[in-house]
């Protein structure tokens, strides 16, 4: 008896000691918005108030077990029912959960509250990709997941951003209000960011809103939460939040770098400069389900020595830009602009041994996208 | 009827007196207490209902 | 117009002894079919009952490797031992297999045997369909765990396969999953009904209603809970059937469905699903505390009571296990009141058995020793459900590890142990022999050493922003990781012991007498142990005796 005493000691001790000795990386974060620490605040009352009770109802328990014990010679009572007992427990924890709501309602009512906002950002789940989209701003790209393979597979050591790395993070200034319209091009994901304490599903065919307003520059991760398939482990969420002046030259920088590619859509490319971006673009949105060496997996077909793509050029054209139908080939027309999409088109049709010599011109595409 | 109202706000609230349970049990109507708690049960919800959309306004 | 029958009443009661008079005499002067034949064909509970609980043990085990297959993949971060396709259908058949066929067949075998002992019936009211409603299940589970052996493999979107994830993105084995999901329902459903039917026509003269177990009130209360939502369910698969095969867009937004609607219909059945999971453990835990303890139960009508509120009550807070899905604001407020206004008929029950071990003569063999685990640990996924119910902090918490911490504390050391609880203390009952109480202290010990080595540090895990279904994670998650692992294992290994109990007690040990344990009350107590085939042939006369509980 003496023994279980200490391990519920030892165990209450370690359960109330640990959030407190390690705040960091084992209690929710506290963030960097108005909303997230508010709901952290929450968090502790709740969590407080569930400690209390717990204290008070397992020492009545353990008291119990312990002084009432047979072979100690207890003779058991035989009371049973006591109203005034009854209409206690049952008041006291109603008050408190009233206590507890008042204040979990009007955060609730600030979280849902997205008007004014000073930018809008469209983010679309794509398996396992983010693809961000600032509305006024007449910008867009696709965040993936940065982590290389040989990491995962463990032949190579482990980044501190593990899995929580992506090629374009999703750039966004300090004290603006900021507000999300989310949605989703196949599946149900879900866009977290723990610091921003800002968790919503990206549904298929609706659109979801929240908003967010950070408070400090900094580099904030997270993760989809919603199982999305099997690279659902794979699609993290970075942002890069900026002080106003630099987050405006950076979008300076990217809408200059934007209107570059979309001047270059009309002059001839060459092989060695489609191959270059190619790669980038195909490392970065198809290499999750083709492989990095073209192989394919599973129901991903190979595409290194495939057919069916290499005869027919047009084919494989119409299978990049509209997606193929009963597969889970998405639709690429909308997310990748023309140099793009003919760069790693080119790119398939000659890497890995393919050796077709086939180049496919970005003024190509760009007709057939409009 | 006020009688089985009365049992039935007990029985939500989840404590009764045994003198009027045992009363509920020998001379009480098994339907009427039934008929009661499914109306009574609705007007919960319609109740929590307004709360929950006076609040959101 | 057909002729008038007598008397519902007399009618059942004359047949039923007269079926039960018949069968005794089959076996005294024919013998029963025997072998294979015997347990294929037979309508006597206590058999069917046996046969539901080593039903729901072998699927324990299989769900049960599931898990440690996932546990060894989640022990060190990166991908070591399974691709993520693999590590999906094994959280997926995990929980499927859990649900729907270890923890739910195990307490309808407990209803089975238990029921008409404790309410002084020769039998369930419906034998010949509660023989074929235990043989659906074998069918179920075999073609459920047939699509391991599948071109695409076993479903793969999580237990709770949302779609459009399970629809137009599901593996071809999805129809085979939602026709075994059918088959599973209607033996649910048809279990219910029989043990509805059993609990309301064959109590003992003189048995009112607030004179029965907790166990059976318990039970009464889950079947009505299962007979309102297993349609829910079988409507849900069928419309994704529909969606997969015939062409039909329910779910899907592309022919103006709506993805939400598959989340508000399975949650509608999934909430009651879950206390259908939990409402028969309470009742088990409120025969062993008082057993126990010497003591009666503190507040037997407030359990009655609280066990019909929260019935009541998970009819109105799906909505919680979908505060990120994008619903207006009134939406989640009422569903966050409503969800909070759980906790307390749920903290009534905890309260009420603390009140009886006060002053109790307490003893801790082994049912004891799971019953207050589960009390204590129960309590623990109770809190975590309460801060789950704030729907601010359950932006943060949701999908992620804190709340496979919350449901597996209140299924694992809450529905498991009960059961496991229930069998230690109805085994001398079934078997004749004590269960032997050194192996029980091993099982008990080393069971929660491991269940909250695993489990514990989920809150952690989820606390720092892990999300759940993952194969591989960030670095700052992989000690917790670890620690969960080890402790799976180690609660995985102790079953073990329980199987090594089972054997020994069913072989031999110390024999028990009818009253197996001196403060245990109830009717089965009053029958030899082991118990007979047919027990209560004729009904214990309970009217002239003084009431049992009041």
């Amino acid at each position: 008896m003496r023994m279980v005493l200490a391990w519920v000691t030892g165990m209450g001790a370690a359960f109330l000691l640990a959030p407190a000795v390690y705040a960091n990386g084992w209690n929710m974060p506290v963030g960097v918005t108005e909303i997230s620490q508010d709901i952290y605040s929450l968090h502790m009352a709740i969590f407080w108030i569930c400690v209390v009770i717990g204290v008070v109802v397992f020492a009545v328990m353990f008291y119990s077990l312990f002084r009432y014990r047979r072979s100690q010679g207890a003779k058991a009572d035989n009371f049973h029912e006591n109203t005034t007992v009854e209409v206690l427990w049952t008041t006291i924890p109603l008050l408190i959960l009233v206590g507890m709501a008042l204040p979990a309602t009007a955060t609730l009512q600030k979280m849902y509250d997205p008007s004014g906002a000073d930018l809008d950002v469209m983010v679309t789940g794509q398996q396992w990709r983010w693809h961000y989209e600032y509305l006024d701003e007449d910008i867009s790209f696709t965040s993936s997941m940065s982590t290389p393979g040989t990491q995962i597979r463990g032949e190579e050591e482990r980044a501190d951003e593990y899995l929580l790395d992506v090629d374009n993070p999703l750039v966004l200034p300090v004290d603006q209000k900021v507000r999300f319209l989310l949605t989703s091009d196949d599946v149900i994901h879900s866009w977290w960011v723990p610091d921003l304490a800002v968790k919503q599903d990206a549904i298929p065919g609706f659109v979801n809103e929240n908003w967010v307003r950070i408070e400090e520059p900094g580099i904030y991760r997270g993760q989809c939460t919603e199982l999305c398939g099997k690279d659902h482990a794979f699609m993290p969420v970075v942002v890069h939040a900026m002080e106003q002046d630099d987050y405006e030259e950076w979008l300076a920088d990217r809408k200059e770098e934007a209107e570059a590619e979309a001047n270059s859509v009309d002059r001839e490319w060459e092989m060695d400069e489609l191959m270059e971006r190619g790669e980038q673009v195909y490392g970065s949105v198809c290499a999750t389900c083709h492989q990095d060496d073209g192989s394919g997996s599973g129901e991903f077909p190979a595409l290194a020595g495939n057919e069916e793509m290499l005869d027919d050029v047009d084919w494989h054209i119409d299978a990049v830009v509209n997606g193929v139908s009963g597969t889970p080939m998405a639709a690429f027309g909308g997310n990748l602009n023309a140099v793009e999409l003919a760069s790693v088109i080119t790119y398939e049709r000659n890497a890995w041994d393919n050796d077709t010599g086939d180049v496919v011109q970005p003024s190509e595409i760009q007709e057939l996208l409009e | 009827m006020w009688n089985v109202i009365k049992s039935v706000l007990a029985a939500f609230f989840g404590v009764q007196k045994e003198r009027r349970r045992q009363e509920d049990f020998t001379h009480g109507e098994p339907i009427k207490f039934i008929v009661v708690g499914i109306l009574l049960a609705i007007v919960l919800v319609v109740v929590i209902a307004m709360i929950a959309l006076t609040v959101a306004g | 117009m057909a002729p008038k029958l007598p008397p519902q009443h007399t009618l059942e009661q004359s047949s039923a002894t007269t079926t039960a008079g018949q069968a005794q005499e089959h076996d005294h002067h024919h013998g029963g079919p025997t072998g294979i034949k015997r347990w294929l064909l037979t309508t006597n509970h206590k058999e069917i009952g046996t046969l539901y609980l080593l039903f729901s043990l072998s699927m324990f085990f299989i769900g049960g490797i599931f898990a440690l297959v996932v546990r060894a993949e989640l022990f060190q971060p990166g991908l070591q031992l399974v691709e993520p396709e693999f590590f999906n259908q094994m959280t997926t058949m995990h929980g499927l297999i859990m649900v729907f066929g270890a923890v739910m067949p195990a307490f309808v075998g407990l209803a089975n045997w238990m029921i008409p002992l404790q309410v002084g019936a020769p039998d369930m009211a419906l034998p010949r369909l509660n023989n074929f409603s235990f043989w659906l299940l074998p069918v179920a589970f075999g073609l459920l765990l047939s699509t391991l052996f599948m071109p695409g493999g076993a479903p793969n979107f999580g237990w709770t396969f949302y779609a459009p994830l399970s629809t137009d993105y599901g593996p071809p084995s999805t129809t085979f999953f939602i026709f075994s999901l059918h088959i599973a329902g209607i033996s649910s459903i048809l279990g219910a009904i029989n043990i509805i039917a059993t609990i309301l026509n064959m109590r003992a003269p003189g048995m009112r209603m607030m004179d029965m177990p907790l166990f059976v009130w318990t039970w009464l209360i889950t079947a009505f809970l299962l007979i309102a939502v297993m349609p829910v369910l079988a409507g849900v698969i069928t419309m994704m059937l529909m969606d997969i095969n015939f062409g039909t867009s329910f779910f899907d937004a592309g022919g103006g469905g709506d993805p939400v609607l598959f989340q508000h219909l399975f949650w509608f059945f999934g909430h009651p699903e879950v206390y259908i999971m939990i409402l028969p453990a309470f009742g088990i835990v409120s025969a062993i505390v008082p057993a126990f303890a010497r003591k009666p139960l503190f507040g037997y009508a407030s359990m009655v009571y609280a066990t019909a509120s929260i019935a009541i009550l998970s009819f109105l807070v799906w909505v919680h296990h979908m505060f990120v899905v994008g619903l207006p604001l009134a939406a989640e407020l009422f569903f966050m009141y409503t969800t909070m206004l759980i906790a307390v008929p749920t903290g009534v029950k905890v309260f009420n058995w603390v009140t009886t071990l006060f002053r109790g003569s307490i003893t801790f063999e082994t049912p004891m020793l799971f019953a207050l685990a589960f009390i204590v640990m129960f309590t623990i996924g109770g809190f975590s459900g309460l801060m789950l119910a704030i729907v601010p902090a359950d932006f943060q918490y949701h999908d992620t590890y804190f709340v496979v911490a919350h449901f597996h504390y209140v299924l694992v050391p809450g529905a498991v142990f009960a059961i496991i609880a229930g069998a230690y203390y109805w085994l001398p009952k079934w078997t004749g022999h004590y269960p032997d109480e050194r192996l029980g202290r091993w099982h008990f010990w080393l069971s929660v050493i491991g269940v909250n080595l695993t489990f514990f540090p989920m809150h952690f895990s989820g606390l720092a922003g892990m999300p759940r279904r993952i194969p591989d994670y960030a670095l700052q998650f992989a000690d917790f990781n670890m620690v969960s692992s080890i402790g799976g294992f180690i609660f995985g290994v102790s079953q073990l012991l329980f199987i090594a109990v089972l054997i020994k007690c069913v072989r031999g040990g110390e024999k028990a007498p009818a009253k197996a344990w001196d403060g245990a009350e109830d009717l089965e107590w009053t029958v030899p142990s082991p118990a007979p085939l047919h027990t209560f042939e004729t009904p214990p006369d309970l009217t002239s005796q003084a009431p049992q509980r009041h």
